[in-house]
């Protein structure tokens, strides 16, 4: 265990080919899923809190259950949907890191909408009662419930960051874990452990926990900012 | 200005139903009455923010400003939380003078105390010009100075634009002090209204009577 650790530490300090690759690998998938899920989560979350239409609650439910959507379930369906037998088969997606972050995109905007309409239907009443009083317009109104939800966007954010870091189910279906090209960090854990080769998997969990709490740090730090 | 006759149910329970109301400008109308009495929902249907009965404008052609009971504060400094209602730094400083905020300019807005909230509301929405200004209980949370200096502030407002002022209260001593009007709600309906000193020194109807009685008056 020890020297796995040591030899983890020099695989890292040695800035070994593969390692990069693989840190490369899902640095792409996850920063472009969770900005991608950031972009559509945050306006639906937005106005699934603050507006009052009909359908709303199916539409809260159905998000609910997506929040507990089982990744290798969301790996099943987009795996179906795009190998050889699937109605996308055509567009070759099956296997590339594109794939990989529409999935994950499926998986994080859930979350996203989830934090959003939450905190969103917690503060619209009492805003909209003070806008509407001062006799603001819709765009002002909207303006201000955004300026309100910044300290939500960013937690959000994190959340789904956090989830999509930590994924291994969906990615690994759709991703295949194919070497040089669509190994994330977490598939390679699991490829390196299945192969009793410890010491890239330490190597791998030791970067993933650290990123994961500069990451944390960082965004912890804006927060304070923002709810200054 | 006259607001038109108009009912309010919620679910199956009628909370409000009050004759045409005529507000004047210029002058300070004051609406008491007991817990319950339809008070704030009375508030709430003139500055449209929840709609009568009718569904139709009680109020049409009539701009509204409307100070809720609880204000919120928008996540920005108190200065700049007055500047949203009207760009004017020059009136924002003389409100917040007034109201003795102007050492919290800068401060955040969610951090001020109950008091001191209820104060940069008061001045965000007098930065604006409106034909009825409906305030709901504008000084409960404030103390007795800064109590009197928002009052101050409201009557020199209404004397200056020549606004009509609505101003729900609880307290009669609040009432007797700034209004020139008042009206006595229960139980949803409107039981008398007049001139303040007259309705207040001696009601017409048993229940005002009642109600000021109770109060210690």
């Amino acid at each position: 265990m020890g020297s796995s650790i040591r030899k983890a530490i020099e695989l890292i300090l040695s800035a070994d080919p593969e390692l990069l690759n693989i840190l490369s690998t899902t640095g792409k998938v996850c920063v472009t899923s969770s900005i991608l899920a950031l972009v559509i989560g945050v306006p639906i979350g937005i106005l699934l809190g603050a507006e009052r239409f009909p359908g709303r609650r199916v539409l809260l439910v159905l998000n609910r259950t997506l929040i507990g959507m089982p990744p290798v379930v969301c790996g099943l369906l987009f795996y179906m949907l795009f190998s050889g037998v699937g109605p996308f088969r055509r567009l070759h997606l099956l296997f590339t890191v594109k794939l990989m972050i529409i999935a994950q995109v499926v998986l994080i905007t859930p979350i996203i909408v989830g934090v959003m309409e939450t905190f969103v239907a917690d503060t619209a009443p009492a805003l909209r009662e003070t806008t509407r009083g001062l006799g603001f317009g819709r765009l002002k109104e909207y303006r201000l419930l955004i300026n309100e939800c910044l300290y939500s966007i960013f937690s959000a954010y994190l959340l789904s960051f956090a989830r999509a870091i930590a994924e291994v189910g969906a990615v690994a279906m759709v991703g295949g874990a194919i070497a040089w090209k669509t190994n994330v960090m977490t598939t390679a854990i699991m490829m390196y452990t299945n192969r009793g080769s410890f010491t890239l998997g330490i190597a791998l969990g030791l970067i993933l926990l650290t990123l994961s709490l500069l990451v944390n740090v960082v965004l912890s730090l804006m927060q304070g900012r923002l709810n200054r | 200005m006259k607001a038109k006759a108009f009912s309010k149910t919620y679910g199956r329970r009628r909370v409000l139903e009050l004759p045409e109301l005529e507000l004047a400008e210029g002058r300070i109308t004051a609406v008491i009455g007991p817990n319950g009495s339809g008070k704030s929902t009375l508030a709430k249907v003139l500055a449209g923010i929840e709609r009568a009965d009718e569904k139709r404008p009680i109020l049409p052609g009539v701009s509204v400003g409307y100070l809720a009971q609880k204000s919120f504060p928008f996540r920005m400094s108190t200065e700049k939380n007055i500047l949203t209602n009207g760009n004017d730094p020059a009136r924002a400083a003389a409100l917040m003078k007034a109201l003795s905020i102007d050492a919290l300019a800068g401060q955040s807005a969610k951090k001020l105390s109950g008091g001191e909230t209820a104060r940069m509301a008061l001045c965000r929405i007098l930065m604006n010009r409106y034909d009825l200004l409906i305030l709901d209980e504008p000084t409960t949370a404030m103390d007795m100075e800064s109590t009197l200096a928002a009052e101050e502030l409201i009557r020199e407002t209404c004397h200056e634009t020549g606004c009509a002022v609505l101003l729900i209260t609880h307290s009669i001593s609040q009432a007797r002090r700034i209004a020139d009007r008042v009206l006595v709600l229960q139980q949803g309906e409107l039981i008398e209204q007049g001139e303040c000193q007259a309705v207040l020194s001696a009601p017409g109807k048993e229940e005002t009577r009642r109600f000021l009685d109770f109060y210690g008056l």
